[in-house]
């Protein structure tokens, strides 16, 4: 090669990917040998420039939106699991174990405190149908048993959420919110659990 | 006297070596634990990750982000799908998460400086107008980082990634959408002009 090498020709040597011609010119030509050294000590450079520090945490900022987002989408899910949920339910009128009242998971009201004790109790009352429900004989069948796994981990996370927001003196309103995915949670949780012991009796 | 209180010199270079073997374990430790528990959404972990990764992710931004307040968004918006996605990751090796999260900051950088405000400085950074550097002012010799800094938006992320990240021009050019040779003429260019720029002209 009768010309000195190009910055491509040079990086493509030090990639070790150099070309015969380049490297046979290099053997030859002390300046462009220089440059290949110029070009390796540069890039020891750049690899050697200091890590840089976030000058703010965002951690709290990324958990929010985390957290929002989750929500938003449980609540996706919930819209079709409810409208499941309620064609399943059609099936289960007339067993005796959901006619220990009514439960409207539609509770809200302009004082969050008083939403979140409606609430509560409804919580605590799903909670015990399905104890009732958890007596009856049954088989609970591939799909039902994942469904049922489903709702119980998402159960288990809002009140993990529930947990975390009474030592971050989380708002009313977050509370009520969390809350009131329970119950609707818990809802869909009996639903599924009826709808197997509905399936029983037929 | 002796300034090491009697030790032979030669010790310091094992204890050195000790504390990175440390510094890797914890990295590692981080990774197997952190990610089980983080694919299940659990905060606490992912708060794990995000510590042990924050500063990498903001440095790979900050490199490539012409702001502070840019490279801030980023490694916010890097998390965020960290959140969403690490159910999804499926490495298991204690590098592979190191990787997937830098892929992702990369990603969002260059999403970042494609944004259509950047065009029109990215237009004067080639020209060296910017902060009122001229290539061949004499005496006005810059250190590397500087140097950096004066490129072009594309061409200091490609140098970046492709030097320092350890990047192929393929994948540079699978991220940028861009062609393989385009990757490379960037990469050539950038490195003529911080030649240039530090005074390494013969």
């Amino acid at each position: 090669m009768l010309r000195h090498c190009t910055m491509g020709e040079l990086l493509e040597v030090r990639d070790r990917r150099g070309s015969v011609g380049a490297r046979a010119h290099l053997e030859e030509c002390a300046a462009c040998r220089d440059e290949l050294d110029r070009l390796h000590q540069r890039t020891a450079g750049l690899r050697a420039l200091p890590s840089v520090t976030p000058p703010r945490d965002r951690w709290e900022v990324v958990r929010a939106a985390a957290v929002a987002a989750r929500r938003r989408r449980w609540n996706r899910r919930l819209t079709v699991a409810g409208l499941a949920a309620a064609a399943v339910a059609v099936l289960a009128v007339g067993l005796p174990i959901v006619s220990g009242g009514p439960v409207g998971v539609d509770v809200v009201t302009e004082d969050p405190s008083v939403e979140i004790e409606t609430l509560a109790g409804q919580s605590r009352h799903l909670e015990s149908v399905l104890v009732e429900v958890g007596r009856q004989p049954r088989v609970v069948n591939g799909m039902t048993a994942s469904v049922i796994a489903d709702l119980e981990d998402r159960i288990a996370w809002v009140d993990a959420g529930l947990e975390q927001a009474h030592t971050a003196s989380a708002t009313p309103r977050e509370m009520a919110d969390l809350w009131h995915q329970r119950v609707v949670l818990m809802n869909a949780l009996v639903n599924a659990h009826v709808r197997q012991v509905g399936y029983e009796g037929f | 006297m002796d300034p090491g209180g009697g030790r032979p010199a030669t010790q310091s270079p094992p204890i050195r070596i000790y504390l990175i073997g440390m510094t890797e374990m914890t990295l590692a430790a981080i990774d197997e634990l952190a990610i089980q528990r983080a694919k299940t959404g659990d905060l606490t972990a992912l708060e794990r990750v995000f510590r042990a990764y924050e500063t990498t992710v903001y440095t790979v931004a900050r490199r490539i982000c012409r702001t502070e307040e840019d490279a801030e968004d980023v490694l916010q918006e890097t998390f965020l799908e960290v959140c969403h996605s690490v159910r999804r990751f499926r490495g298991t090796a204690s590098g592979s998460l190191t990787a997937w999260i830098k892929r992702i900051a990369a990603s969002k950088a260059l999403m970042r400086i494609r944004a259509e405000k950047y065009r029109e400085t990215d237009d004067l950074n080639e020209e060296g107008v910017a902060a009122g550097w001229r290539d061949g002012d004499v005496g006005l010799r810059m250190d590397l980082e500087t140097a950096l800094a004066q490129l072009s938006d594309t061409a200091r992320a490609v140098v970046w990634l492709h030097d320092v990240e350890g990047y192929t021009h393929e994948e540079i050019a699978e991220l940028m959408e861009k062609t393989v040779s385009f990757s490379k003429s960037q990469l050539s260019r950038a490195h003529t002009r911080m030649r240039r720029l530090l005074g390494e002209e013969a």
